[in-house]
């Protein structure tokens, strides 16, 4: 209704009088208007709209097209970016999994023992506000250590220390779980990124 | 303008132009508002999707933090056989085409299982077939990467325990279909399990979800985590020593427990053997449950300072109270009491009664004590009812009302017969000694904390005063001279601490009498000047010791670690001058 109201008439055209001399005490005559005045005025205002209308429409579609294909270009990043995500949450867990083992206390016990370390049993305290020392030292030694290797079960133990490369490598490296370097032209892989140092080497997967 | 002839033309094209105008009109109507309900119904079930949305099971960590429980996705490895065939995979930049038997060989790796088993099941016009149930997330990626059209991996939520059995005897264990079937699994499960949640959406041909039709009909809730008091490290140290104690005395098990005295904090409930909650198959049934909780018997000789300290409490006995010991008492009845030694009668006072574990001393001193006076401290001790743990299966014990004990039992509850306790049981009667004669019910859950980091606590019971606090003090020197003086208790002394304690060795009912073997146990309490720890450590049916020898090295070794732990310096004074004998 808003927009009926707010279309006015582009050129106002004027009744059209016929002038004729009125007869003498003759009462006035209400004339018809011709109904070609209507019509002609009716396919004025068509066409003066029409351009509008026209090009109105080709915007809207235009925009309509425009925003559709955005959206639908949105939607198939989110769904790829959800399938980025399950990778990596994949990928984490892999790696998760590998620190669990890695700091599980039977890895610790064992590879504490491969390294000929052995508990101190009679340990020696040191207060500092007190200036104190609690306890006399004596050397840990193996005889008096308690159980050094590992009787404590763990099924998920799948990755384990070795020892034998403390050593050599000073700087740890993670090792990013390795899969066959086989893939299909489809697939893309989404590769991890991970810090260089701070867990030691897992030899294992 | 217009002729008679054209107005008419143009008034029969408008009349038609009309018409069909109302027939667009009629049949956008029927489209729009009578049919449009069956439409709408036939596009949303070819677009809309319901699917449930699994709730994550919470973890179950120690006091540290540290996860002994916690979820992890594996895979269910599918293929569809009928489709199986060669494949084009990109083998280092060239893509090589593959037999189906080929391809098999890379799976089989993967799966570590036999290409025969893959290429059987790849056989038939099926659908479906299973490769490989909880696949890892390693395997699954590996195959994943090989982007083979006939392969289908089904996610699913599995319980992993990266500690392995690390208190598997109080974490418990789910079942494949992921139902908690022990411990605290399943005790906590309202706790950990969550709620499921339910949502629908439209998806497109491609089956790609349209973000903006997601509609959540139930939101889901993550399971809570359940925070135990345990100390992994030191649960895991214990552990270790039950086991090499189970080892060295051929018993059928052993335990040893570790509770914080002011607060009854469980830091420690270790058991051997026990059950490694990823592989609950691998044991035999009777190693996946608690027996510190769930398994009663006769403690023995370890109850004596119960009626030693009842004789205290009530003014019938002094530490210094005088009593002569023979090697066996001749009761009025006829029957006899007898020690586990020969020995001549011995001139003890109560202090060396404990020290010397004299059945027939603590007989006399502590039946100065009437039965229902005796039986009141026995319940307030906590026998015959479970504590607050309340673990799933947990014993309350047997502690029969004293109307009901015969003449024999109303004397031999006082050296630990005719009486039942759990392990659990009889270290929160030692925190109560230790604790200034306060009972503090022991507490193995903190609490239910959710993903926001809120804890809700555990209720505990209200502390109970069992003896006055000049009572449990003197208890407290009582015990520490069994650990300097008793013949097996100073082998369980600690280099530079005070330690109290008493030893037991009970024998083990079999049919109406006794058996062959014994639980033997210790518990001690350190440092005795300040009792900051209790550690009790029971072996059931030892084979080669067959009494307290068999336990002390355990509590020794484990009582060290607790100290070393926590860091509790060594004693500096010495204990109270309280003679043995007279």
């Amino acid at each position: 209704m808003s927009v009926v109201r707010a279309i006015q008439p582009i050129r106002p055209i004027a009744p059209r009088r016929h002038l004729r001399p009125l007869p003498a005490a003759t009462t006035p005559r209400v004339a018809a208007v011709p109904r070609a005045t209507s019509r002609a005025s009716a396919f004025a205002l068509l066409r003066a709209l029409s351009p509008k209308i026209i090009i109105g429409a080709v915007l809207i579609i235009v925009v309509n097209l425009g925003l559709s294909s955005l959206s639908n270009a949105s939607i198939y990043q989110i769904s790829q970016l959800k399938k980025d995500t399950a990778t990596l949450g994949t990928q984490t867990q892999i790696i998760n999994q590998q620190v669990a083992s890695l700091r599980s206390p039977q890895n610790l016990a064992n590879s504490a023992m491969a390294l000929g370390m052995v508990v101190n049993s009679n340990p020696v305290f040191l207060s500092v506000k007190q200036s104190r020392i609690f306890g006399t030292s004596s050397p840990a030694s193996a005889n008096n250590s308690g159980v050094s290797n590992n009787l404590i079960a763990n099924a998920v133990l799948i990755t384990k220390s070795n020892p034998s490369k403390f050593a050599a490598s000073q700087k740890a490296q993670i090792d990013v779980p390795s899969v066959l370097s086989v893939k299909t032209h489809k697939s893309p892989i989404v590769k991890v990124v991970l810090p260089s140092d701070g867990i030691p080497t897992s030899p294992t997967h | 303008m217009f002729n008679e002839g054209t107005f008419k033309r143009h008034r029969n094209l408008n009349i038609v132009v009309l018409l069909v105008l109302l027939a667009f009109i009629a049949r956008l109507t029927w489209f729009q508002i009578w049919a449009a309900p069956g439409f709408r119904d036939e596009a949303k079930q070819a677009i809309e999707v319901t699917k449930g949305i699994e709730a994550v099971r919470g973890n179950i960590v120690d006091s540290q933090g540290n996860i002994l429980a916690t979820t992890i996705f594996t895979w269910d490895i599918n293929i569809d056989p009928v489709n199986v065939g060669p494949v084009v995979l990109d083998i280092d930049g060239k893509q090589t085409e593959f037999s189906k038997e080929e391809a098999t060989t890379y799976i089989a790796t993967i799966l570590n299982v036999a290409p025969s088993k893959i290429l059987a099941k790849m056989t038939g016009v099926g659908r479906y077939a299973n490769l490989k149930k909880n696949a890892t997330a390693t395997q699954f990626t590996q195959l994943k990467n090989l982007d083979i059209p006939w392969l289908y991996f089904d996610r699913k939520q599995t319980r992993y325990y990266p500690q392995g059995a690390v208190a598997g005897n109080l974490i418990g264990f789910m079942s494949s279909d992921g139902s908690a079937l022990a411990g605290i699994e399943r005790t906590m499960n309202s706790c950990l399990a969550g709620n499921d949640g339910k949502e629908t959406y439209e998806q497109g041909a491609d089956l790609i979800k349209i973000p903006s039709s997601i509609r959540t009909i139930t939101p889901v809730r993550d399971g809570s985590d359940v925070v135990l008091t345990i100390n992994s490290d030191l649960q895991y140290a214990a552990q270790q020593e039950v086991a090499a104690t189970v080892k060295r005395l051929n018993a059928d098990w052993a335990s040893a427990i570790v509770i914080e005295v002011a607060t009854g904090k469980i830091l420690a409930a270790a058991e051997a053997p026990t059950v490694d909650p990823n592989k609950p198959g691998a044991v035999k049934a009777q190693n996946r449950a608690s027996r510190i909780f769930q398994t009663a018997f006769e403690p023995g000789s370890i109850l004596k300072p119960v009626a030693a300290a009842t004789a205290l409490d009530t003014g019938k006995a002094t530490p210094l109270t005088h009593v002569t010991a023979p090697q066996s008492l001749r009761m009025p009845w006829g029957q006899f009491i007898n020690d586990a030694e020969l020995h001549a009668p011995e001139r003890l006072t109560l202090t060396g009664v404990l020290a010397q574990s004299s059945n027939t001393g603590i007989v006399q001193i502590g039946g100065k004590v009437d039965s229902a006076t005796r039986y009141d401290y026995m319940k307030k001790f906590g026998m015959g009812d479970k504590t607050g743990v309340n673990f799933e299966g947990e014993s309350s014990g047997v502690l029969t009302n004293y109307k009901n004990w015969d003449k024999m039992t109303d004397k031999v509850v006082m050296f630990g017969q005719g009486v039942s306790l759990t392990p659990i049981q009889t270290a929160d009667i030692f925190q109560t000694f230790a604790n200034k004669g306060v009972r503090v019910s022991p507490l193995l859950i903190s609490g239910c904390q959710d993903r926001s980091g809120n804890l809700d606590p555990t209720e505990v019971d209200s502390p109970v005063r069992v003896l006055s606090e000049k009572t449990a003090s003197q208890t407290m020197d009582m015990l520490e001279k069994v650990v300097e003086k008793g013949p097996i208790g100073r082998t369980a002394r600690i280099f530079g601490y005070r330690v109290a304690g008493k030893t037991g060795t009970a024998q083990i009912a079999e049919g109406k009498g006794y058996g062959r073997l014994h639980a033997v146990s210790f518990v001690g309490i350190a440092p005795a000047e300040d009792p900051k720890y209790v550690v009790a450590v029971t072996a059931y049916k030892s084979r080669n010791i067959s009494n307290s020898l068999g336990a002390t090295p355990g509590f020794v070794a484990v009582m060290k670690q607790v100290l070393k732990t926590y860091a509790v310096p060594p004693s500096t004074t010495k204990s109270k001058k309280i003679p043995t004998g007279w």
